[in-house]
């Protein structure tokens, strides 16, 4: 009998929940908020800790750098660093650290900016998230507001330092690094906005900081509310139960269409997805690794492969022509500085007979099925192509490129793996012939350009080095420590291009298309949001807190909502009275059931 | 070893006793081997697992070569299998889950944070879907072939095959976002609102956001004890006792609840015994679609990533738990039914 009780009370319950929503709505006060949905809960409210995008967007809303990407041209621009200079030998930076005040009070200076560097270089645990940033640090001293770096050789892309700084007096007393959560709120921070509570798995609720030296901004709470599954956070921006979503890929990007009170956001994104081109791995010690077709170390077989994909008809068939067909390489266009593409006889284009031009003049014969030989008559070209099980995108993708190899006489199989054999296939043992990658580019585009070094190689006793290629050629690494040393941006620029045009000639990858970045959002509730870069920009998961530091809310809330509320408290006291009155019945003869069992 | 210590004492109490005990002691020291195994299991399957996961979590994101050695470290990856298995054994036996990959805190905290929501969840969900299947189960076996039998055995058929996903999507999308005349009344998300009131209105809003996800737990599961319960009391019904009590003249509903059910109740119960063993395991689908914050999207968080030690904690306490409640479902069986007992 308890248990029929416990039920009916567990419905009970459920039914009167139908009720609460009038009740949370009717609140008197109206903050102006606006709620940001995401599809990635956060790992970490510590930034030592903390990789995930949404969690570095988060630190990047809470807590100010060196430099920030300026919002019209990306370059990188001052932050907390106030102004630098550089000795000649680049090796010794001066930054000057803005008189401003943390969220508390409290003075920011260099000693702050001192205190986060020298604890990642000193402290394992505070490496997890950023410790490449400081991996070329000789050592960071402070004096007043003035913090001087020293490096161990130069760098370039000290401007696109990646580290929030930290305030000292809070976080020194912190023990151990590695284990701390971070969950003292409100947060001390510098930024744009102040974390003041999170609920794991759930939300984290930001609000603005008054002290911020921008000046406050103009919206009071920040949420960011998790979602597990995108099409539930599609349906939930529908509905108004969050006013924006990033990130999202095409066919949810599609669901948005037709609502009047919904901006879809579709502009160039910061992502290249690519082949990997499998061209005879080797190891850091320059051992041959894994089993890759022999073919594929021959350039022009990677040529004729290139002309063989047509570009537009995979922006158009598999990405329902929400992306820009790549003339590049790992860099997309909207970083314009650094973006490089192939114009007259370089650039390749969807051309079968070239391709197959290409392949006969290489002696790779066609046999009687049609299929092409190498040219010593031991193999037949036939090609592996890997991709991840359970991506429609990707399995399109194949049939495409198994259908133009084969008019080059190359026969393409897919193999689909799992994502974590998928990586140490494609990126450890060198398990494959052909696969399929990509990148998120930051503004500084270093880090894309060293996966490609040959330092990042397996290591000789096969631990991933985190490579996308397995390439190793003199030229690039050349030209990749020369971009280094060049501390003027546009001479770098050319450098990079230059590298650019390397991989996009010697194909170790092939860049296929930049997917854009495709957002939605209320403008019922979002009044003005500036993106990054504000011409055709991002919002969600670009870099620097611009547009969500520059977020407007409409003033009024909208009607339409409350409307929509009332409703619903007529259908859920209705849906409450039946199932407490079925209830009632149900317990009823229930409890006739009980005297009965008494008699 | 405890457990054997009263069967010793029990002997002078009769011999009844005794068999219950010694037969208790036997099914702990089983599922204690079981327990045992699966430690061991768990080690050497999650090990088998194809990839490097220090590579799998730098995916996407620069790495240095020093860096990945450096987390390999922290992992404890770079030591032997051997000295890997002795680690995790000696912290598993001392309830200490090993420290999360991805987010870097101890898997028992995590574990503990989330165990509370999967069992709101999941528990009230099975009382519904036991209450349900059993109330509906035992009248359509004590009339099978009639209309009520029909309909009630059909509409629970029918979702039953319905996939988990597809069925938590539809409700999601009709009763969350509204479509026509239907208004949106329920929360897309979660298990309570962002601003969440305190006291008691706290309770309605969480009751809310159960609502969904509570409705497509039930309506996937209720019709296993539905069938069970309904082909037990079908068993029941051509019994001489029934028969018997209908010479009495008993009222037919009474004969059903009062005879027939308690004694078809034995199978349901050894069923929602094993059941509440994957409570703890939550609904990995439900709590993804529905992006409820327990133990499932815990697991489907690890499984993604993928992050081994937080795999290994989630397994290990699934496997437990459900091993726990079968040893618990023998034991009660023997005490409920005199005929396992004589057996």
């Amino acid at each position: 009998m308890r248990k029929v009780i416990c039920a009916l009370a567990a419905i009970g319950l459920l039914a009167l929940g139908g009720l609460a929503s009038p009740a949370v709505a009717a609140e008197p006060a109206k903050p102006k908020v606006i709620r940001v949905g995401a599809t990635q809960a956060m790992d970490s409210m510590n930034p030592f800790l903390a990789v995930r995008l949404v969690s570095s967007s988060i630190h990047r809303w809470m807590y100010g750098f060196l430099t920030v990407p300026d919002p019209k041209t990306l370059q990188p621009s001052p932050d907390l660093a106030e102004s630098w200079t550089t000795s000649p030998d680049g090796l010794t930076w001066t930054f000057k650290i803005r008189a401003a005040k943390w969220s508390d009070g409290q003075p920011i200076t260099a000693d702050d900016a001192a205190w986060t560097f020298t604890k990642m270089m000193t402290d394992d645990g505070a490496k997890t998230a950023n410790g490449p940033a400081v991996e070329n640090f000789a050592s960071v001293t402070a004096a007043g507001q003035d913090l001087t770096i020293k490096l161990k050789a130069p760098q370039a892309s000290m401007l696109d330092n990646p580290v929030p700084i930290m305030p000292k007096h809070v976080w020194e007393k912190v023990g151990d690094i590695s284990k701390y959560e971070a969950d003292d709120f409100p947060a001390v921070t510098s930024g744009p906005y102040i974390a003041v509570e999170q609920k794991k798995d759930q939300y984290v609720k930001l609000k603005a900081n008054p002290n911020y030296w921008r000046g406050p901004a103009k919206i009071d709470e920040l949420q960011v509310i998790f979602y597990d599954n995108p099409a539930a956070a599609v349906v939930g921006l529908k509905k108004g139960d969050i006013d924006l979503i990033g990130r999202l890929a095409p066919p949810d990007f599609e669901a948005l269409k037709g609502d009047p009170n919904i901006v879809q956001w579709n502009t160039q994104g910061r992502r290249s997805s690519y082949l990997q081109v499998n061209l005879g791995a080797t190891t850091s010690d320059n051992k041959p690794i894994g089993d890759g077709h022999p073919a594929l170390k021959d350039q022009r077989v990677r040529q004729a492969l290139h002309y063989a994909i047509d570009k537009q008809k995979l922006v158009d068939e598999v990405q329902n022509g929400l992306a820009v067909p790549a003339d590049g390489s790992i860099v997309p266009p909207m970083y314009k500085d650094f973006f490089w593409s192939a114009t007259g006889d370089q650039k390749v284009t969807h051309d079968v007979a070239k391709a197959n031009k290409i392949l006969d003049d290489a002696g790779y014969k066609k046999g009687a099925d049609g299929i092409r030989t190498m040219p010593d008559g031991s193999r037949k070209l036939q090609f592996r192509f890997s991709i991840h099980t359970d991506t429609p995108i990707e399995d399109k993708l194949a049939e495409y490129l198994t259908g133009w190899f084969k008019e080059i006489g190359i026969v393409l199989t897919t193999k689909r793996l799992d994502s974590s054999k998928f990586t140490e296939e494609t990126g450890t043992t060198a398990l494959f012939d052909l696969a399929i990658s990509g990148w998120s580019v930051n503004p500084d585009p270093e880090e894309v350009l060293a996966t490609h070094l040959c330092s990042r190689r397996p290591t000789a006793s096969g631990q991933g080095g985190g490579t996308e290629s397995f390439y190793c050629d003199p030229q690039y690494e050349a030209l990749y420590r020369q971009q280094q040393k060049e501390l003027d941006r546009p001479k770098r620029a050319e450098i990079i291009k230059q590298m650019e045009q390397r991989l996009y000639t010697d194909a170790p990858v092939i860049a296929l298309y930049y997917p854009n970045d495709l957002e939605g959002y209320r403008k019922d509730r979002i009044a003005k949001v500036t993106p990054i870069p504000e011409d055709k920009g991002m919002l969600y998961g670009g870099s620097g807190y611009w547009p969500f530091y520059t977020l407007e809310a409409v003033s009024k809330d909208g009607d339409a909502a409350d409307d929509g509320s009332n409703t619903g408290l007529y259908v859920g006291l209705g849906a409450a009275v039946i199932v407490l009155v079925g209830a009632g019945l149900f317990l009823a003869r229930r409890r006739q059931g009980v005297a009965d069992d008494r008699e | 070893m405890t457990v054997a210590q009263p069967a010793a004492e029990a002997i002078e109490e009769g011999p009844a006793r005794h068999g219950v005990l010694r037969y208790a002691a036997a099914k702990v020291g089983g599922a204690l081997l079981s327990i045992a195994m699966v430690i061991v299991a768990t080690f050497f399957a999650f090990r088998l697992l194809p990839g490097d996961p220090v590579r799998a979590l730098a995916q996407g994101r620069n790495m240095t070569p020093e860096q990945l050695d450096l987390e390999r470290h922290r992992l404890g990856l770079d030591k032997s299998l051997a000295e890997q298995f002795v680690h995790f054994v000696n912290q598993t036996v001392h309830f200490d889950l090993g420290v999360s990959y991805e987010y870097k805190r101890p898997v028992v905290d995590l574990i503990g944070e989330r165990i509370g929501s999967t069992l709101l969840l999941t528990g009230t969900a099975l009382v519904m879907a036991v209450s349900l299947g059993i109330w509906q189960g035992a009248r359509a076996g004590w009339r099978p072939g009639s209309r009520f039998d029909k309909i009630s055995t059909g509409i629970s058929l029918v979702l039953w095959s319905v996939p988990t996903f597809w069925l938590g999507l539809l409700l999601l999308m009709v009763f969350a976002a509204g479509i026509g005349p239907i208004p949106g009344i329920f929360p897309t998300r979660g298990i309570e609102s962002v601003d969440a009131p305190s006291g008691f209105p706290y309770l309605l809003d969480v009751a809310k956001h159960m609502v969904l996800p509570c409705l497509t737990m039930v309506a996937v599961v209720y019709a296993q004890y539905l069938l069970v319960m309904r082909s037990s009391v079908i068993d029941e019904v051509g019994q001489d006792y029934v028969t018997t009590a209908r010479a009495k003249g008993l009222r037919d509903d009474e004969i059903r609840r009062r005879h027939a059910v308690p004694n078809a109740l034995l199978p349901t119960v050894t069923l929602v015994f094993m059941r509440i063993g994957f409570v703890v395991g939550g609904a990995v689908t439900v709590e993804a679609i529905f992006s409820w914050p327990g133990l499932g999207q815990l697991f489907y968080e690890a499984i993604r990533v993928p992050d081994f030690t937080l795999m290994q904690g989630t397994f290990l306490l699934i496997t437990v738990s459900v091993i726990l409640m079968n040893t618990l479902a023998d034991v009660v069986y023997h005490l409920l039914d005199p005929r396992v007992r004589s057996a």
